[in-house]
């Protein structure tokens, strides 16, 4: 289960990365909607944007597992920065699954422009009339800047719509510094369409991206929160040491580690070709239900402090709630894993890993 | 980074799905519906034997008694897990030198593996033997035992009560633990061998239990029970690599992740069982039941990963005191979450007292509970990340 050596360099190269770029600039990178031009090329330089992309097209190559490591990593910094600096906006899989043409037509400028504005949506949640080609409606939130191609995420299939999209730009709740945007698009048309199970994988890798990102801030609020606890005493001792907030602080890493394992185990499933759709679900929904007991836990931990914005947990339990939210959110991601779940008469048979 | 099962573990675990099936869930349920362990002449321990289970991994006294190649952890926690699927009760009711082995493979004298490893390598009947440590007074908190060791000539004598030990009243031999000097807490502790009939050694009562009947748990008392000095284990000479061994094995436990594991197994038959019932009756299509059947399975494949994270790192020999703890207490509330829900989707059903979900809900509660509570796990855990105070 551990990464192996190439994998372990990768981690460590972005965990500097994430460190010295984008930690010290977390509150700025809210400010200004996005991370520093620095960040952007530092990103570009150790050739993070062009992870999954295939060799053939001068990527990496790598795959979900890769991903999924590099994801937490960035957002044990800063998730909002992380899904801005991705020249693809997280969607690669979607590129991916809609074959080489979409991706030599849409990913590639924007990758050796090393900036692209590509939104993900989850389109059952869009107020969106789909008729044929023709796309019109709203798009709530997405987590990017005035994006110019919209990727359309559904069960069942997956579509980019390249024209027609008039962003309007909002707060945000959380990943600020990702820019936000509410959409509307008029007589917008779908440039590209892939249905079944290309679409459901492309789902798949979307959804552990996100949980990826989400274990990445879940890991952040429970080392602060953690080492706060150490350090700040409460009649006469450590916080840390009344049994009370041990066990949270407890039932907050077991929780994180759980999870973890579960996004670990999908990725290298999808990686490998096995049966992945479910797992994948799984794995986001079970980050979900974490990052509910994690993120105000964090803030909790922290008493008064966490709800300041000179500590990063108010900012944690923020990014933590949007992030859980989006690709679906729970009720989808539960919604998937459950309908695969009635195909089987055997769920866990110890069939893992056949 | 790898997840799958080796072709061998594959193996071992199509066989014991196949015990499990035809002999191990037949024999549990018996027991449970008898209300009583299953005596030591019946015919499953027959059986049990005649497959070549109940042996010894000694090599014997020449170092060439054949054995197969020792599992690895992860393979253990594989097999434990489909056990339990089937009847962890019966799996802790199966003959052999059980629990005490590790021990004395690991502390033993040569003369004691002979002697009381020797029985064991081929098997002329089942045997057992068990390890004794709880005590009404000390369950979690095993410094704090009370049966003491006082020395006698060339001998022990051993006062005190012991209980819920696994087969006592049916062990050739029973591994002790007693302190020779309460004030200092697990460094004052020894462990002897006291054979079955030895004077002094009764009262034995196997307790009524709410679940896991197949197996005894039992409480004997100890009344000046005398033992002559080469019972103690590892003898006197050996006590700093005692304590030597026992530091290592500090740093990692496979003992927590069997459980876990266990707990898991259990787990997994109430959620298959349940996905049967709502199969049948048709439940599937209702989204509030589907949804609970999908948190439980995605709970049960979680606690499956972190007990084989403990086990890996346990195999690699490297630290896992938080991974062992934490696949413990997370496995024992899912395995539990999950017979809780069987129980709620079969309802009235399930209060019958006749349906299998209905022993498994019975069966898992003790998985919260032995060897170590999940409240022990979580202290163990704390001292770990916060460094909590002992």
């Amino acid at each position: 289960m551990d990464p192996s050596d190439e994998l372990l360099v990768l981690v460590e190269t972005t965990r500097q990365f994430a460190n010295e770029e984008l930690l010290p600039a977390i509150r700025e990178a809210e400010q200004a909607r996005g991370p520093g031009v620095g960040a952007r090329a530092a990103f570009e330089q150790i050739g993070l944007s062009r992870l999954e992309l295939p060799e053939s097209l001068d990527g990496a190559g790598l795959g979900a597992v890769a991903r999924v490591l590099v994801n937490e990593e960035l957002a044990a910094a800063d998730p909002g920065a992380a899904w801005a600096l991705d020249p693809l906006g997280g969607a690669f899989p979607v590129l991916a699954a809609l074959g080489d043409a979409a991706l030599e037509r849409f990913g590639l400028p924007r990758l050796d422009a090393s900036q692209g504005r590509v939104a993900l949506a989850w389109a059952p949640e869009c107020a969106l009339t789909i008729e044929g080609e023709r796309v019109d409606g709203s798009v709530a939130y997405v987590p990017c800047e005035a994006p110019d191609l919209l990727a359309l995420l559904a069960p069942d299939s997956v579509m980019l719509v390249a024209d027609g999209i008039t962003a309007e730009p909002v707060r945000g709740a959380g990943l600020r510094a990702a820019g936000g945007s509410q959409l509307r698009l008029e007589g917008a048309s779908v440039a590209a369409r892939v249905k079944g199970s290309a679409a459901a994988k492309a789902v798949a890798r979307v959804r552990l991206q996100t949980a990826a990102l989400l274990l990445g801030v879940m890991r952040h609020a429970c080392e602060f929160s953690r080492a706060y606890a150490l350090e700040r005493e409460a009649f006469g001792k450590p916080i840390a040491h009344h049994q009370a907030l041990a066990f949270l602080i407890t039932d907050m890493q077991m929780a994180l580690d759980g999870a973890r394992l579960l996004v670990h185990e999908a990725a290298w499933r999808l990686d490998a070709g096995l049966s992945c759709v479910g797992e994948a679900a799984s794995a986001f929904a079970q980050c979900i239900e974490a990052q509910r007991l994690i993120g105000p836990s964090g803030v909790q931990i922290l008493g008064g402090h966490g709800f300041m914005a000179d500590y990063p947990m108010e900012k944690a339990m923020r990014e933590a709630r949007a992030l859980a939210l989006l690709v679906g959110g729970f009720d989808a991601a539960v919604e998937c894993a459950g309908q695969e779940l009635t195909r089987t008469e055997t769920p866990l048979g110890l069939e893992l890993a056949s | 980074m790898d997840f799958s099962i080796d072709p061998e573990s594959r193996r071992r675990l199509e066989e014991a799905r196949a015990w499990g099936r035809e002999a191990m869930r037949p024999a549990g349920i018996e027991a449970d519906r008898m209300g009583a362990p299953l005596p030591v002449d019946h015919a499953y321990f027959k059986r049990f034997v005649e497959r070549g289970g109940g042996r010894t991994r000694w090599a014997g006294p020449d170092g060439k008694a054949e054995r197969g190649p020792r599992a690895s952890v992860v393979t253990t926690l594989l097999l434990s897990e489909e056990l339990a699927y089937w009847d962890r009760g019966i799996t802790v009711a199966d003959p052999g030198p059980g629990l005490p082995e590790a021990s004395v493979l690991g502390l033993g004298t040569e003369e004691q593996k002979e002697r009381f490893l020797g029985p064991f390598l081929d098997l002329d009947r089942p045997r057992w033997a068990c390890f004794a440590m709880t005590e009404p007074g000390a369950g979690s908190d095993a410094a704090a035992i009370q049966t003491q060791a006082r020395r006698d000539g060339d001998g022990w004598i051993l006062n005190g009560a012991k209980c819920f030990i696994g087969g006592a009243s049916r062990a050739d031999w029973i591994l002790v633990q007693a302190t020779v000097d309460p004030t200092k807490g697990r460094g004052g502790q020894r462990s002897f061998f006291v054979e079955q009939g030895t004077p002094g050694l009764g009262d034995f009562k196997i307790e009524k239990k709410m679940g896991l009947k197949a197996y005894e748990s039992t409480s004997f008392r100890l009344e000046d029970c005398r033992v002559p000095a080469e019972n103690l284990l590892g003898g006197e000479p050996r006590h700093e690599q005692k304590a030597g061994f026992k530091r290592a094995m500090a740093t990692f436990n496979a003992g927590r992740p069997v459980i876990a594991a266990n707990a898991v197994g259990i787990g997994r038959a109430a959620l298959d069982e349940a996905l049967a019932f709502a199969r049948e009756h048709e439940l599937l299509g209702r989204d509030r039941i589907r949804d609970r059947l999908e948190a439980m399975t995605r709970k049960l494949r979680m606690a499956r990963l972190l007990c084989l994270r403990a086990g890996q790192l346990a195999d690699a020999e490297r630290p896992n005191v938080v991974e062992a703890s934490t696949s413990k207490a997370m496995a024992a509330t899912v395995g539990m979450e999950a017979a809780t829900l069987g129980m709620e989707l079969i309802g009235l059903v399930g209060v019958r007292g006749d349906h299998l979900i209905e022993k498994l809900y019975r069966d898992v509660k003790a998985m919260d509970i032995v060897e170590g509570t999940g409240q022990i796990q979580r202290m163990i855990v704390a001292r770990s990340l916060v460094q909590l105070p002992r």
